[in-house]
């Protein structure tokens, strides 16, 4: 396991450059490994979206920035993605 | 008819496994055909692969693929290739293949793809080595796919990539992202060989249905999109006389 990140694990503001390294850790981190989830703010929120394959992804994303974004106001809205089987199909001429 | 399900973007490591097998089980009764568009794995692992196989082996339909970004992140695309193989998937790169669906010859030609951005507004092959690199991998990927489609003999020709070969698709997407999203030369590719379909993933914020500029109908069925196991498209044409579905033709390189 790499540990990235360690130097930042301070409480910082929510700025451009926090969104961007969430947004690089949630893809470069192998724990994580997601380019597919939207890092946004509102105000002082850091918002996180999109879906995911399993719920114990979710909760390594949220417990990872946690630890390395202490402080931060996380809202997560991170579903997942749906498995069943299409209930129809699409004709195409 | 022709009945063809596909998904891209599932991401399988253990942790998902058996969680698509209720409604793969299905696909019998549901399609002559399971296109995998790409990002099979989290990080391109021979275990994860191992995952794959899993999860998208023995279906009793068959099953064709191409690799995405996420497949090579371990830089082992070849391993995980062979793992896949070995469970009976064919993967595709630059190759094709043709399966008798019921007397119609399907014909599917399959690449990764890659970056590079769309029409009026993409990189280009100028400037420093980093540069060339990147634009000279668009290009050959999308001319080795072009000349994998025009290579098929069938009767309805399919296109299945990662990358988009259309903005269309990419519609939910931040714009500033388009050029890691796909190019327009899988476009041109897929125009120039008689598509009937083109079907890809990676942009899990984007949207199903598009078109190429030369009418092309195109599907982005990374999961986060489709939001069920697979969809289904039912390729309407000839009928022909019946005869064993899936029946492998002929296998490309």
């Amino acid at each position: 396991m790499t540990q990235h990140h360690a130097d930042i694990a301070t409480n910082r503001p929510l700025d451009e450059y926090v969104e961007a390294e969430v947004q690089r850790m949630l893809t470069e981190d192998g724990r994580v490994a997601e380019q597919g989830l939207t890092v946004s703010r509102r105000e002082h929120t850091l918002i996180l979206c999109g879906d995911v394959e399993s719920v114990q992804r979710r909760d390594e994303i949220v417990r990872l920035i946690r630890e390395q974004f202490p402080g931060i106001d996380l809202s997560v809205d991170i579903g997942l993605t749906r498995a069943g089987a299409p209930a129809e199909a699409e004709e195409l001429s | 008819m022709i009945r063809i399900a596909a998904v891209g973007d599932v991401h399988i490591d253990k942790d998902v496994v058996g969680r698509y097998r209720p409604a793969l089980e299905e696909l019998p009764d549901r399609a002559d055909v399971l296109l995998l568009a790409g990002d099979l794995t989290r990080h391109g692992t021979e275990d994860e692969a191992r995952c794959v196989a899993t999860e998208f082996g023995g279906l009793g339909v068959p099953v064709i693929a191409v690799l995405g970004n996420h497949d090579h992140q371990s830089d082992q695309p070849d391993a995980v290739t062979r793992v896949l193989t070995d469970a009976g998937i064919t993967v595709l790169e630059g190759t094709g293949t043709v399966l008798d669906c019921g007397g119609t010859r399907l014909g599917v030609a399959g690449a990764k793809g890659f970056g590079g951005g769309f029409a009026g507004r993409c990189a280009s092959n100028f400037g420093e080595p980093e540069m060339k690199a990147f634009v000279g991998t668009t290009e050959r990927i999308a001319d080795r796919l072009g000349e994998a489609l025009r290579a098929l003999d069938c009767d309805v020709k399919v296109a299945l990539t990662h990358y988009s070969p259309v903005p269309d698709t990419l519609v939910g997407e931040p714009l500033e992202i388009y050029p890691f999203l796909g190019c327009y030369q899988l476009g041109r590719a897929i125009d120039s060989a008689g598509t009937a379909l083109a079907l890809h993933g990676h942009a899990h914020h984007g949207t199903e249905r598009g078109t190429t500029p030369g009418g092309v109908r195109v599907r982005n069925v990374a999961h986060p999109v489709i939001k069920q196991a697979y969809s289904v498209y039912h390729l309407l044409g000839d009928d022909a006389e019946e005869s064993e579905p899936g029946a492998l033709v002929h296998a490309g390189q």
